[in-house]
């Protein structure tokens, strides 16, 4: 607790200073590395956004938030178990939802007003409900995970004079989340992002 | 500022949408589960005994006890194939008073659910629209009830030719099927059921 208290109080001394900062927000898709026999297939149905702040020229820090859902259906078959069996279909869902702090390096680029490519990594938190769909019937069970994002990206504004720009990133999402029930010692993701940013010089 | 609120809105409004299953594809076959007892030697027995036109009814909602065809279209068909796949395995049938050796109870279960949710009207996303007093487009919260029905095709065989000494049947196979109210067509979906719960039951014969 008093480490994340001192983060916030120096984010909160970092950005009191006239240093530039931005918010973005882009569609994240991500493709499931752990039991992928659950859930295989990726998904484009999330969203990130997040604001960070530069502390030095090269260095930024921020706050990161996320949702995602992954899903597969599973065609119906026929489990046998001692004394009986079951048959159905089922779709097999991960609502995921994140928040980091992260801290980035920015490489220099001509100027350094218009490309910002940066290497960082986040720590934080994920939320998982892990959701099974059969019929009128469900499954479900939740879980928490600490998460780990080691991410790179590019940040391009459209111009000297205009803040708007635009945000690509890839990352890679190792939580410790993981659900008994359904299979899961970890859950972990790669993806990328790609989206709108609003500099504030 | 505004760019930013704009921003964060929309993240928000994208977090709140919630991909699931369209309800089509989900209710467009039956959930089949059968369970037996596995110290039951099937090829011990040859008849069974079944209704002609009427299955049970289990309802917290109705003083109805069963169902019969000359009220519902369900009933018939449904016994029909109960009746052809048991043939089918080489039981035969007779009438319950020639002593059969195996009992075919069909039922549907029907649970009826209601509960309640507090609605807001113009409530978007976590902000209201308005304040009491301040907004003439606010609206005050108010009740909404819901109610569902979900209901169960069972088939159980029970052994009629080991009574217990207090007179007890065993049940020696159950067959659970649902949910038959929500169905895209009740009697296919149900008939259909019907075969797949005696396809997984390969023991299940003389």
């Amino acid at each position: 607790m008093k480490a994340i208290l001192s983060i916030l109080v120096f984010f909160a001394c970092a950005t009191a200073y006239a240093q530039p900062k931005y918010v973005y927000v882009g569609l994240d898709y991500n493709a499931p590395m752990s039991n992928k026999e659950w859930i295989g297939k990726g998904s484009a149905r999330g969203i990130r956004a997040g604001y960070r702040t530069f502390i030095t020229d090269r260095i930024s820090a921020g706050i990161d938030i996320g949702s995602t859902a992954i899903y597969e259906y599973k065609p119906t078959r026929t489990i046998e178990y001692s004394s009986g069996a079951i048959t159905t279909d089922y779709f097999n869902y991960i609502y995921s939802y994140s928040a980091v702090i992260s801290g980035q390096y920015n490489f220099l680029v001509g100027d350094g007003d218009i490309v910002f490519p940066y290497a960082g990594l986040g720590l934080g938190a994920n939320y998982n409900e892990y959701t099974q769909y059969y019929n009128i019937y469900t499954n479900a069970d939740n879980a928490f995970g600490f998460l780990v994002r080691p991410e790179a990206g590019i940040l391009v504004r459209f111009g000297t004079r205009r803040s708007v720009g635009a945000m690509a990133a890839i990352h890679y999402d190792y939580s410790t989340n993981k659900n008994a029930e359904f299979g899961y010692k970890n859950f972990t993701t790669a993806g990328f992002s790609i989206g709108l940013m609003f500099m504030d010089l | 500022m505004r760019n930013y609120l704009l921003l964060l809105a929309a993240a928000l409004a994208f977090a709140g949408c919630r991909p699931e299953p369209e309800a089509v594809e989900l209710v467009d076959q039956m959930v089949v589960s059968t369970n037996y007892d596995n110290t039951a030697d099937f090829s011990a027995y040859s008849t069974y005994a079944i209704p002609t036109d009427t299955i049970g009814f289990i309802s917290e909602t109705s003083n109805d006890t069963i169902i019969v065809a000359s009220k519902s279209s369900f009933p018939r068909p449904v016994l029909q194939r109960i009746n052809s796949e048991l043939q089918t395995r080489g039981f035969g049938r007779v009438s319950k008073n020639q002593n059969p050796d195996l009992g075919v109870n069909v039922l549907v279960v029907n649970d009826f659910n209601v509960f309640q949710d507090v609605v807001y009207p113009n409530y978007y996303g976590g902000y209201y629209g308005g304040y009491y007093g301040y907004n003439s487009w606010y609206s005050y919260p108010y009740v909404q009830t819901y109610a569902y029905n979900t209901g169960v095709l069972i088939i159980e065989i029970v052994d009629l030719k080991n009574l217990t000494p207090d007179n007890k049947v065993k049940v020696l196979w159950t067959a659970y099927m649902g949910d038959v109210y929500s169905t895209i067509e009740l009697e296919r979906q149900a008939l259909e059921a019907i075969q797949q719960a005696f396809t997984q039951s390969p023991y299940l014969t003389r």
